[in-house]
């Protein structure tokens, strides 16, 4: 898929921004703070409908019309074909006052014009984006790598956005229970519904997060392989809260880096054990008052010839793992829709030697539409420069670049 | 500046209601200040009545008129005793019966297991479902609380309940709307449509 047009409003540093966007490699070139990245997040965040950056949203908001007393409106339109056919995806973030000083935003969205959820237009506009501070998805917390695993596989499969969003929800009433038998006593039988809803849901996740982490995995690793020249193999390790296959007693001592195989499980069988498993833990859970296994506490470790990047990682391992798993997700993507998502890479080029640059230019140039970005365009070969679209962005508009 | 009592405070028990923010609670505030006398005056009628004028049916705990202990549901001959649906909310009741589908009887469970809000089995209407199930007429329960998170857990623990009774317990299916086509259902209610589906 590709987008046509792009139009801004009040997001970030634009205040008016109208695009037309060609099927091809697109080059942002400008000087910093100029809007480069805010193009790629207001794209991203059409496919995602979150930021890759930010936990709030409100700060998307271009500041000024944030600051007015009435309502900051601020809307993001993309129109895009998917195989045959055009569609359009407007996002609304909407600042309304509240109480005295306060404000709170509100999410629209609309596909084709009509009011939707979330959930029920997430996987129709996909995009994989490359941002250099992502590499918290190697080194940051563990919520960062479940972030990253949520939003990749719900551009794949809808249904995993709504199970996850569910799970949130039964999770939270299950918490609330929990504290509630531990600070006030009471009929501990009430928790055996929400532990259905939490194995039910749970183990759905799981799987789907088994499965597709092994696929990305597969698809990472030869990435990596040309990247590294052949010099690192890359695995994916997936280590579920509660495992529907536990490392047996006495491997304890199991090396990392030791592949456990968790294909062919099922997903009844999967809730069983899980539902087991909350009874068995039930005391103590209602000692401590939450909720201790499960996909909310899952965690997914990157090893590059076997050594843990989240810990001993060197920032160019990291750079190039990243890359390598964002060139993953933009195949799996295809793999799994039949369609290339849109691809946005914020400042790569800086980020890569020569040779790696090359290598970058080949993989993506497969795909329908590529956005970069750049403050320098030498960064890029010559024929590259040349053959593609290139925009300066100035402070917040954005031009055809003479070349 | 700071409003007059009179009106923070109607603004305040406004601000209270479901689905009424800060701002709306204001502007019906002083929508009613502006507005001719009787709207104010009716609706203060209205809301000194609704509660000496109501009572809860003793039996399914739908509201009915005051110093009645059954509803009329409850005390028809015409209605079948021996089936009970069992619903979140009288409201529910309203639309069961707009439907004209439904001879059996209700039971009002006032709402629905939602351990956020503090609410739980001892708040609802459940003992009472109990008791009437014990008493051994009823054979059938249809639970039909809402397709939600916690509709759904609460018709889970309901069933757990009324195991030991060996009463037939059903739950409503949930379809897609009449007249909304396949392809504009949402995601969601096709899903659910899928997995309820029923032998034909
Ligand atoms: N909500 C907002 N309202 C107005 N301006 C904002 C808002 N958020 C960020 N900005 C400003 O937008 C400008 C552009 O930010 P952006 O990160 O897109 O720049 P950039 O071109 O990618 O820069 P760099 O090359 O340094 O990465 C910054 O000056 C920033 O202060
Ligand atoms: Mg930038
Ligand atoms: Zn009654």
């Amino acid at each position: 898929m590709y987008l046509k047009h792009l139009s801004l409003t009040n997001f970030r540093t634009f205040t008016r921004l109208d695009l037309k966007i060609p099927q091809r490699e697109i080059v942002l070139v400008g000087k910093n703070a100029q809007g480069k990245t805010s193009v790629l997040e207001a794209i991203y965040f059409l496919a995602a409908f979150t930021s890759f950056q930010t936990n709030t949203d409100r700060q998307m908001v271009n500041f000024y019309e944030a600051k007015k007393n009435t309502l900051g409106i601020s809307r993001l339109v993309a129109e895009y074909k998917r195989g045959k056919s055009d569609h359009r995806i407007e996002v609304r973030l909407i600042l309304e006052p509240m109480g005295v000083n306060g404000q709170r935003l509100r999410k629209e969205i609309l596909l084709d014009g009509v009011k939707k959820q979330a959930g029920d237009v997430i996987g129709h506009f996909n995009a994989v984006i490359f941002v250099p501070q992502m590499s918290a998805i190697m080194d940051g917390s563990p919520d960062e790598r479940r972030r990253y695993i949520n939003l990749a596989i719900s551009q794949s499969n809808p249904a995993y956005a709504r199970a996850l969003s569910d799970y949130q929800q039964a999770l939270t009433q299950r918490n609330a229970l929990l504290k509630a038998l531990s600070e006030n006593g009471g009929d501990r039988n009430q928790l055996s519904v929400w532990d259905e809803a939490i194995a039910r849901l749970g183990a759905q996740i799981i799987l789907w997060r088994i499965e597709a982490i092994q696929q990305i995995e597969k698809l990472a690793s030869r990435v990596h392989h040309d990247l590294t020249h052949e010099s690192e193999t890359l695995r994916l390790a997936y280590e579920p809260a509660y495992d529907p296959l536990p490392k047996p007693s006495g491997q304890l001592g199991l090396r990392l880096d030791t592949p456990i195989d968790r294909t062919g499980l099922d997903v009844k069988e999967i809730q069983k054990g899980f539902s087991e498993k909350l009874i068995e833990l039930r005391s103590e859970e209602i000692a401590r008052g939450v909720t201790t296994i499960g996909p909310h506490r899952d965690e997914l470790r990157f090893l590059a010839n076997g050594v843990d990047l989240g810990e001993y990682g060197s920032r160019g391992q990291i750079k190039t793992t990243l890359l390598s798993l964002k060139l993953a997700e933009v195949e799996w993507l295809k793999e799994r829709t039949g369609e290339w998502p849109v691809i946005l890479l914020d400042e790569v080029m800086a980020e890569l030697d020569l040779e790696r640059r090359a290598d970058l230019l080949k993989y993506v140039g497969k795909s329908e539409q590529v956005l970069f970005t750049t403050t320098d365009l030498n960064l890029f070969p010559r024929e590259f420069s040349d053959s593609s679209e290139v925009w300066d962005v100035h402070d917040g508009t954005i031009s055809l670049k003479n070349k | 500046m700071n409003l007059p009592d009179s009106i923070q405070s109607l603004i305040n028990a406004l601000e209270r209601m479901p689905g009424i923010g800060p701002k709306s609670a204001s502007r019906l505030a002083f929508y009613l200040l502006r507005a001719p006398d009787d709207l104010s005056l009716s609706l203060a009628l209205a809301l000194t009545e609704l509660k000496t004028k109501t009572a809860f049916c003793q039996e399914c705990f739908n509201i009915t008129d005051a110093g009645r202990d059954r509803c009329d549901v409850c005390e028809s001959r015409k209605r079948d005793g021996a089936v009970v649906c069992i619903v979140e909310e009288s409201l529910d009741v309203l639309a069961l019966e707009r439907t004209g589908a439904f001879n059996g009887k209700y039971h009002v469970l006032q709402g629905v297991l939602n351990p956020i809000e503090g609410i739980g089995p001892d708040d609802l209407k459940i003992k009472q479902l109990v008791a009437r199930v014990a008493k051994g007429e009823i054979k059938e329960v249809i639970l039909a609380t809402n397709p939600s998170m916690e509709g759904d857990a609460t018709a889970l623990y309901l069933q757990g309940q009324l195991k030991p009774y060996g009463v037939h317990v059903t739950r409503l299916a949930r379809g897609l709307p009449m007249g909304g086509d396949l392809e504009y259902a949402d995601q969601n209610t096709l899903q659910r449509a899928l997995s309820g589906r029923q032998d034909m």
